[in-house]
């Protein structure tokens, strides 16, 4: 059953990612991008990660890719770059020698793991004892790092603050050339 | 009932919560500054029309005031010897002689800006609201630094000071100096965010915990099972912090940042900034990993060389002021460092004292620029200032106290200030780099004395062929100038109050009991 | 993992749903495309011109709200699931810090975010504005390609 949603899983992240890299729309791209986050999610239940997998539905596949298509769409999706051009010199050989070390390191790494280390047990606490990681989060999150937890929320008020004044561009500027057509007058800001 | 339905989900029923002591008397300052900045949005929110700037100004300055003032206030609990230093919140945070005089400078810091702030915020339209509110909580992120008994404690302080100023520095959006600005200081600080995070990680993983107490209790017990790993933390910790506070070879994005952002701006990285980055590297690395001080003092002593011989051969080079000030901002910090490297509570006193005398300074000279600036935030070339003397002979004169200031003139806070590092660097046996320190702080002269001789010496005649505009002086700025002005002269001749103050706030080392 | 067997049952049904109607749709329903059937739907005006492919960047403060909320639900996740334990002291927490984030919603709010009648309130009706004019706006001036718009960065 493991080994099962396991490979289901690695196929759902796979698949997302080559899509990513290979679609030529970027909105498709950002869906991909979705499917991937979406496998390791499962994959993060399957090692009992339960706040992780909702961490990884709800702001990655959620919040974060909204972003990216929110981005995508203020840029315009028809603006295509010139993809023969290189702008760092060598970049292109320097992407396929990464690639290769890449895939010979995990290569590497997945031999030795079966020949020595699969399926040791963790030296750790296990995660799920004392009533699943969500409830030792919980006391941590209210305990130790109480003050951070408050201090997050100082942050989020300054992204809203932030993302206000850099949207709302006097009138003329380039980042509002979008926004005077909806309103001819100006929007009196 | 309730109790036997989670025993059969699986819902621990046993080990109760016990519910962290919240001493809200070490929260207050820090409180009163982000009360008073969600205060002002409510009202910015709720009231229709566009309330006139010196709304905001007066209550930005009556809530940094405030916040100064109960800071100030827990000086006596803190440093009595019977009740010393406390934690609270679960021990995130340490109540001690250095937080709470960080605390009160950045405050202070604060009501200098928004003085600044005021006139420029009039001259150039911009929205007075998010400007208050912003500074405010960028301010409250660097008490959070000073505060933090914690890394990631430290690393939200840090995410709160810089997202608030990277949106600061492109406040003026439709300059794009001031949009250049902003993009340069929110990538590469969002790569030294990222080299931080990844040092607390790796130091997390060398010591098992985050606080910083715990991690200094482990390190004076045992040795960590790999070294490489405290090591590695530790280098990313110095680089991550070396981008915040600018020293070379992490300086690059100083003088962009500093020239692109509105001058109010810059005067808050130069003098808030730096004291919280400082603040930092004081606490994480000169307290908590004191032991492994023979790690890190060579770095710090190569970092220190470095940005003292490069801050001033850049800044003597350059013909726009604010520009100069900026290279002249990396110089100091070089000196500062050399109180860091120094290891020593003496060093850590010193720097305390440059970082409190240099603040001003730093917030004086980028007031005047702001000032003698023209509308849009331009002309702040040297020629700009050519004459000065005869057109606003105080302008001038304050100036020139504030250059002299940094470049270490006898009876101005910079001669206290530069004497009480290079006297701790001698003290730790760091001869070279005291030398290198008074050698390069001669060459570094030579920049603010080119403004000063253009000042005085210099000719009007361009000027007054552009047309007689007389530098105006808002009421607020000038009271901002007045108060650097007096705290600048204050501390040269009188420097006792502060020192002594500096000297007993060393940072705690306080660890949660468990 | 059995607590997730419903969620798969439901992605399961999802897919079947999604590729049963395209399938069934590509076999069962006739395929006569027109001109006037495969141009964008917009209100009933015959479109003259590619769709805009630029949003206002206003939009991004609805994304914006949406940022802050999400990350609000993952910090009432956990408090949700221990609250019995924390009782007061955790809602007290949980409160502060909802507050903060509803003063940045409630300032957003203020801004305009979700204030989509910004054309009705600040451009008074035109005398020379008739059916005719009105209508070339919507059609034709959706998002002139001014040059200085299809530079900029």
């Amino acid at each position: 059953m493991d080994v099962f949603v396991f490979a289901v899983a690695a196929a759902v992240i796979l698949i997302g990612a080559m899509g990513v890299v290979f679609s030529r729309n970027p909105v498709h791209a950002a869906l991909m991008l979705v499917m991937t986050l979406f496998g390791i999610a499962v994959l993060f239940v399957q090692q009992q990660a339960h706040f992780l997998a909702a961490v990884q539905v709800v702001v990655y596949a959620g919040a974060i890719v909204v972003l990216f298509l929110f981005v995508i769409m203020l840029l315009g999706v028809d603006v295509a770059e010139n993809v023969t051009v290189e702008p760092l010199v060598g970049q292109r050989t320097a992407a396929w020698v990464i690639t290769a070390g890449s895939v010979g390191l995990l290569t590497a790494l997945a031999i030795r793991a079966a020949q020595v280390s699969l399926g040791m047990p963790s030296g750790t606490r296990p995660l799920d004892g004392e009533g699943g990681n969500l409830v030792q989060l919980a006391r941590v999150l209210f305990s130790d790092y109480l003050f951070a937890f408050e201090a997050t929320s100082v942050l989020l008020v300054i992204a809203v603050v932030g993302a206000v004044v850099l949207a709302n561009r006097s009138p003329g500027s380039t980042a509002d050339a979008g926004e005077q057509e909806h309103s001819p007058t100006g929007a009196g800001r | 009932m309730i109790a036997g339905m989670f025993a059969q989900l699986g819902v621990p029923t046993d080990a109760p919560f016990a519910v962290p002591e919240v001493a809200w008397s070490a929260l207050t300052p820090l409180l009163i500054l982000i009360v008073g900045a969600l205060a002002l949005l409510v009202v910015t929110a709720l009231v229709p029309r566009t309330l006139p700037v010196g709304f905001f100004t007066v209550t930005t300055v009556a809530v940094a005031a405030g916040a100064a003032v109960a800071s100030l206030g827990s000086w006596d609990r803190v440093t009595d010897p019977d009740r010393g230093p406390y934690m609270a919140v679960a021990g995130a945070i340490t109540l001690d002689g250095f937080s709470v005089l960080v605390t009160a400078l950045l405050a202070i810091t604060v009501v200098l800006v928004a003085l600044l702030a005021d006139g420029y915020l009039r001259r150039e339209g911009l929205g007075a609201a998010e400007f208050s509110v912003l500074v405010l909580l960028s301010a409250s992120g660097g008490v959070m630094m000073a505060l933090a008994n914690d890394l990631i404690v430290m690393f939200l302080g840090l995410e709160v000071l810089s997202i608030a100023l990277y949106v600061l520095a492109g406040f003026q959006g439709d300059r794009r100096e001031s949009q250049e600005s902003a993009m340069k200081y929110f990538l590469l600080g969002a790569f030294a965010s990222a080299f931080l995070l990844y040092g607390i990680a790796l130091v997390y993983g060398a010591t098992g915990s985050t606080n910083l107490g715990e991690i200094a209790g482990f390190l004076a017990r045992d040795v960590p099972s790999e070294q490489g790993l405290l090591l590695g933390g530790m280098a990313m910790l110095i680089v991550g912090f070396g981008f915040k506070i600018g020293v070379v070879p992490f300086q690059s994005w100083v003088p962009d940042v500093y020239q692109g952002a509105p001058t109010p701006v810059t005067a808050f990285m130069a003098s808030g900034v730096k004291v919280a980055g400082f603040a930092a590297l004081l606490r994480v690395i000169v307290s908590a990993l004191s032991v492994q001080a023979q790690d890190w003092r060579p770095v710090m002593w190569v970092l220190a060389m470095l940005t003292l011989v490069v801050g001033p051969a850049m800044a003597i080079v350059q013909t726009d002021v604010k520009r100069m000030l900026a290279y002249s901002s990396i110089s100091h910090a070089g000196f500062i460092l050399i109180g860091v490297q120094a290891a020593s509570d003496r060093g850590t006193a010193g720097a305390l004292f440059y970082l409190f005398a240099y603040s001003f300074m730093a917030l004086g000279a980028f007031g005047v620029v702001s000032l003698v600036a023209r509308q849009g935030d331009v002309g702040v070339d040297l020629d700009r200032f050519r004459g000065l003397s005869k057109r606003r002979p105080g302008l001038a004169l304050v100036f020139a106290v504030f250059l002299l200031g940094q470049t270490g003139v006898p009876l101005t806070s910079g001669f206290m200030a530069k004497f009480s590092v290079i006297g701790a660097a001698v003290a730790s046996e760091s001869y070279a780099l005291a030398m290198v320190a008074m050698l390069t702080s001669v060459v570094g002269a030579f920049a603010y004395l080119r403004v000063i001789v253009a000042m005085y010496l210099g000719d009007d005649e361009e000027m007054a062929e552009e047309g007689t505009r007389r530098v105006q002086i808002p009421a607020a700025a000038g009271l901002a100038l007045g108060l650097a002005l007096a705290v600048t002269v204050t501390l040269g001749v009188l420097p006792s109050t502060v020192l002594d103050a500096a000297r007993d706030a060393v940072p705690a080392r306080l660890s949660p009991s468990r | 993992m059995d607590n997730y067997l419903p969620l798969v049952v439901m992605l399961v049904l999802a897919v079947v749903f999604v590729f049963g109607s395209l399938v069934t749709t590509k076999f069962v329903a006739p395929s006569r495309p027109t001109v006037a059937k495969q141009d964008p739907y917009e209100c009933g005006i015959v479109p003259s011109r590619e769709a805009p492919q630029r949003f206002p960047v206003r939009f991004f403060l609805v994304a914006m709200i949406f940022i802050i909320f999400d990350i609000e639900i993952i910090f009432l996740y956990p408090w949700a699931v221990y609250h019995r334990e924390l009782g007061a002291y955790g809602l007290i927490e949980m409160l502060m810090f909802s507050v903060a984030v509803l003063v940045s919603f409630l300032y957003l709010l203020s801004k305009g975010a979700l204030d989509w009648g910004t054309v009705k309130k600040v451009s008074p009706l035109q005398p020379l504005r008739t059916s005719e004019s009105s209508i070339r706006r919507v059609g034709l001036e959706g998002r002139p390609s001014r040059p200085s718009e299809v530079g900029a960065p």
